[in-house]
Formats: structure tokens, sequence, C-alpha cells
């Protein structure tokens, strides 16, 4: 059964019709072709299909389209115009954080979520945050480090 | 009488006085004893009408309305193996003393029920006798479904004989002695069994009798949600109490206020029973997931107001090893709050974080909101050890929302540790779950 839906996807009014159970990823990849957001592990156990659903990180696989009706969604494509996200994104270039880098996407939208709650990230603040994103290069290191440099402002 | 007679017919007269006596206390009040009000045969009340099915149904067939009662009594569920055809039987319950298969309850004539006549059924269904006379395993919750009346019972009988035939036998059971002696369960229906259909109790509304007949006859909640007694059957004067089954944790639905019903508001058993979640109360899981899924979930929505009106009226029955309330939210930085646990935390914040936040609050959905439920707040942390293990996925209106199993991708050892962190970061009390704990609760489900 598909349905008229309506969502708010990065500031824009976004009109479809899809089934009301379809996760969110399935909709923003092959509906609305935003293809930034990458698809992983499918059971929210990788991380890398992370979006921001009112400010929040979550997992878009397994977020059906019919839970973020009327919820502001904000994806890989637009977060640069966010202020966290800017300094992620500037950060991210300057310490080449990126190896394969199917995982970013869903790492910078975390980190993004991330700087915008809390602006000076410890260790421990940045476990808690990034534990879900998982990246088989294991950029963790850099990834930290980035972090740190875009909360610094420096880079 | 010669002074040995009398000696032994005393003898005789205190052990027939002493063991009905004992039969008596172990078998308690039956399950609608608590009512009190007087009773009459079904074919007397004429107030309303608890048995059959809603008024919407009242003109259809005989096989859709035994559809209906099918899924009111949840026969599917155990008489399923998960990933086999409806009905064909073969879920392994798992005792501590062996496993017992459910049967092949298609038309199939050698596998199935397809050689029952309508009082072969009748006696399966009300007294757990087989159609070539042997007994069956109260695992079959016919104690319960001897109070529904004759015309239910064969309603559903027309709507599994309408169904496809399947050839399938289920395994053997594995019982040990003295459990694998079949005919000793004679003995145990003759105590346990009240082989007698339902009968309104005029002192009460008709919503209630229909809410008694639905609850008791039908959706047998008491085989979960009562515990039992030495002789392994309810035990009544706990009523609706709550109880461990199939190593899941039935938690108490009596009406005490502060671990049973008693502050549920009715849209939320309303919300609970026919979507499997309730603001505030959590999501419904496990077994309790599957009855809302192909049970309660079915039900008109007449017949959830009844059943509610009616577990409004059990007494209540207080779990002692539950807190007088649930934890309230946790502070929605991980650094605050409970801290210990190192692993524990470690494997939230891979695995359940992003889903349950730090708070215990969803950022995902109200349904895997963590806040406010049993699950977390019970210090044995049963539950969230086996949803752990197994996941959970809830069907709703507006589409449905996962979690996954993680049994296959976490040890025992991690599995104690992140049940043990949730426990005390969203609950009152933290439990001490260990891996053999774990390993035990695997053992128990039914598969």
């Amino acid at each position: 059964m598909h349905m008229a839906t309506t969502l708010t996807v990065n500031g824009e009014t976004k009109s479809f019709d899809a089934p009301p159970d379809m996760p969110l990823l399935w909709v923003l990849r092959d509906i609305l072709g935003m293809t930034g957001t990458k698809f992983g592990c499918g059971i929210a156990q990788c991380g890398a299909c992370t979006v921001h659903v009112d400010g929040k990180a979550v997992r878009s696989c397994v977020l059906s389209v019919s839970a973020v009706a009327n919820r502001a969604i904000t994806t890989i494509e637009h977060i640069g115009s966010t202020p966290a996200g800017a300094k992620v994104q500037k950060a991210w270039l300057e310490a080449e954080v990126v190896q394969c880098g199917y995982c970013q996407s869903g790492q910078i939208m975390s980190a993004a979520a991330l700087l915008a709650s809390t602006p000076n990230p410890d260790d421990s603040d940045i476990d808690a945050a990034m534990a879900g994103n998982i990246c088989r290069c294991g950029t963790y290191v850099r990834i930290r480090e980035a972090i740190k440099h875009a909360a610094n402002g420096q880079s | 009488m010669s002074g040995k007679m009398r000696i032994l017919t005393g003898v005789i007269v205190i052990g027939v006085v002493a063991a009905g006596l004992g039969v008596w206390i172990i078998r308690g009040p039956g399950p609608l004893d608590f009512a009190g009000g007087p009773k009459v045969a079904l074919a007397d009340y004429r107030a309303g009408k608890p048995t059959g099915v809603p008024a919407k149904l009242e003109k259809a067939s005989l096989v859709e309305r035994g559809e209906y009662l099918a899924k009111a009594a949840d026969c599917m569920v155990c008489h399923t193996k998960p990933g086999e055809k409806d009905y064909s039987g073969g879920l392994g319950f798992k005792l501590p003393f062996g496993t017992l298969y459910s049967t092949n309850i298609t038309p199939d004539k050698d596998t199935g029920i397809g050689n029952y006549s309508d009082q072969d059924f009748l006696n399966a269904v009300q007294r757990g006798k087989r159609h070539d006379g042997a007994r069956l395993y109260p695992a079959m919750p016919y104690t319960s479904y001897t109070y529904m009346s004759d015309d239910d019972v064969l309603a559903v009988k027309a709507y599994l004989f309408s169904l496809p035939a399947v050839r399938a036998k289920p395994p053997e059971n594995t019982l040990s002695f003295p459990f694998n002696q079949r005919w000793a369960m004679i003995f145990w229906s003759a105590v346990f069994n009240p082989d007698t259909r339902y009968m309104p109790d005029t002192s009460k509304s008709p919503e209630w009798n229909r809410g008694a007949y639905l609850v008791e006859a039908l959706a047998h909640c008491g085989e979960c949600h009562t515990p039992r007694n030495l002789g392994f059957a309810l035990d009544n004067r706990k009523k609706f109490g709550g109880a461990i089954t199939a190593g899941w944790r039935a938690f108490n639905i009596s009406s005490d206020k502060a671990t049973g019903l008693g502050n549920w508001r009715d849209e939320d058993l309303t919300s609970y029973l026919s979507l499997g979640h309730a603001p505030g109360h959590g999501s419904a899981s496990g077994p309790m997931g599957e009855a809302v899924d192909h049970s309660f979930s079915q039900f008109a929505p007449e017949d959830i107001s009844s059943i509610v009106a009616y577990l409004r009226s059990v007494p209540p029955v207080p779990s002692p090893d539950l807190p007088a309330t649930t934890a309230p939210v946790a502070p929605a930085s991980h650094k605050d709050g409970v801290t210990a646990d190192a692993r524990g935390k470690m494997l939230f914040a891979g695995a359940c974080a992003s889903c349950h936040g730090w708070s215990g609050e969803s950022p995902v959905s109200p349904m895997a909101t963590l806040t406010g439920t049993w699950a977390v707040n019970d210090p044995a942390a049963t539950n969230v050890a086996q949803i752990v293990l197994s996941g959970t996925k809830r069907h709703t209106p507006d589409g449905a929302l996962s979690m996954p199993a993680f049994g296959n991708a976490y040890s025992d050892d991690e599995i104690a540790a992140v049940a043990n962190y949730v426990t005390a970061r969203f609950g009152t009390k933290g439990s001490k779950l260990t891996a053999k704990d774990v390993a035990e609760l695997r053992e128990q489900t039914a598969e």
C-alpha cells in the first residue's frame, strides 16, 4: 500500500508516494535520489546510514518513513550548511580522515550531532557518540583527531 | 465390626479425607472464583452474549467465525514452527524435564487432525483427550479452553478444517521419566481440569462477562501471567501476579497499583493490546509480542474494551521483587547517571545508544523508549536479556519497527554486561546477571 507522504528534508518539503513502513534510507536514496547516505548493515549496527532527525543522529535504515513525518531531516548533502557540520567537514579534509569513504557520511553526521550538543567533547564523549559508527579501514584515530580539531576551531 | 476392622476403616477414612484435603489445598480457587457473584448456565443467561463472535461477524459463515475465535484463542503461535506452514506444529517447548513438541492441527489425515470427529475435537480442546484416547500434556491449555462453548470450539474446528492439509510430523517428545508417562495426566486432569463451560456471573455487566470469557476461555492469559503451583497448574491465589514462562517474564497483570495494571489508563491497555505498545509502558516483545501480532491486534474494538473491563476487576496481587515505581528518565549525557560497568557501557554505546538514546527516551520512536518499562525495572533483567538475544519486530498501522537479534553476535558474558548496565542506568536497581544466567535463558526459549 502506497501513501502520499510529505517530509521536510534539508529544509525543503518533499512529497512522494511510499509504503508507510518503508525505511527512511530507501526513501532518501531510491525515491528522492539523495545517495550520499549509505546502506551498510540494514539493522542499525554500523552507522553508515546516519542522518539527523530534529538535530539528533539516527539510523535511517530502521526508521520507517511514517515515523518521521513532521520532523526535520538533515542529510550529508546539507550538513555543510550547519555550523557544526561545516567545521566537521573542514577538519575532515585537513586531517585527511577518509580512506575508502563508504562509512564517512555516517561518521560526519554523528560527529556533527556530537559537536552541536557537546561543543568541547573529551575522549569519553567521542567514544559514547561515535561507537556505533564502524569504519573497516580503521580511520578511528584520524576521526578522533578531526573531531577535536573541529571543536577547537583549529585545523 | 472387629477392633482391627474399625482401625482399618478409620485409617482409610483418614487417608481419603487427607487426600481430599490435599487436592483441595493444592488446587486452590478456580480462575473466576474471585468474582463471587451468582452463576448461571450460558443457556439461561439473557443479559448479553459472552460467547461467540462480535456483532459485525454475527452473520458471517461458520468458517469466518471460527477464524476469529481461533485467533482469539491464539492457536497458531504454539502450533506453528517459525518458517513452517501455519498450524503444522513442531514448535518445541523446552521444559526442565525435556522438550515437548506441538502437534499438527491442519486437516491432514495421517499427521494432522483430519480424522477428528466433532466429539474428538471437543474432547481434545475441552478435556485434553486425544483422538486415540491418549492424554494431552497441559502445555495445551485445555484447562482454559474447557470454558469455551461447544459451538465456539466447533467453529474453530470448521476453520481449521477449511485450511490446506499439511503433511508434517512433529519430532517425538524427549520428556524424561516420570514425565513421559502420558497416562498419569488422567490424574492431573481429574484434579486440575474443571471440565466445565463458562458460566456467566449475573452480578456483573454483560461487558465484564464477555471480557471474562475472552480472557479465561480463549486468550488464556493466566497460562503465562499466573504463577504455577506444586502440580504445575495455575495458582489462582496469585491470579495474574506474573510468572516466568518459556524464559520470558510475563509481568503482573492484576489490578495492583504499583506493580500491576492498577495505574494504567484504559487507553494504555487498549493501545498495548491492540498495537503492542503503550506510551510510557514500553512495547510487547517475545511471547506477548506474538500474542499481539496474531491474536489481540485482530480483536474487535468492543472485545478489547471488554477485556480491559474484566482485567480491572481482578484483585490486586503485589510483585514484591519489583520496585514500587519505575525509574525516571536517565540523564541525557553518558557521563551522568550510572557510570559503573565499563564493559556494559561500551557495548551500549556501540550497539544500543543510537536507537535507545542515553536517556532511555528513544530519538527514533516512542516504541523504542526504555524509560518506564518493567523490563528495565526488573532487577532480574530477564526480558532485557531475552530481547537482546532474540530481538523484536512490532507492526503498527504506521509501519514496522524492529530491533535486531544480538544472540549470535555477542557472547553470554557481553549480553550479561549490557543487561546489567541497562537495568542500572534506566531502571531502579541494576541486575547482576552472569554469563551462566544468560546461557540458561537461551536454553529456555521455545523454538
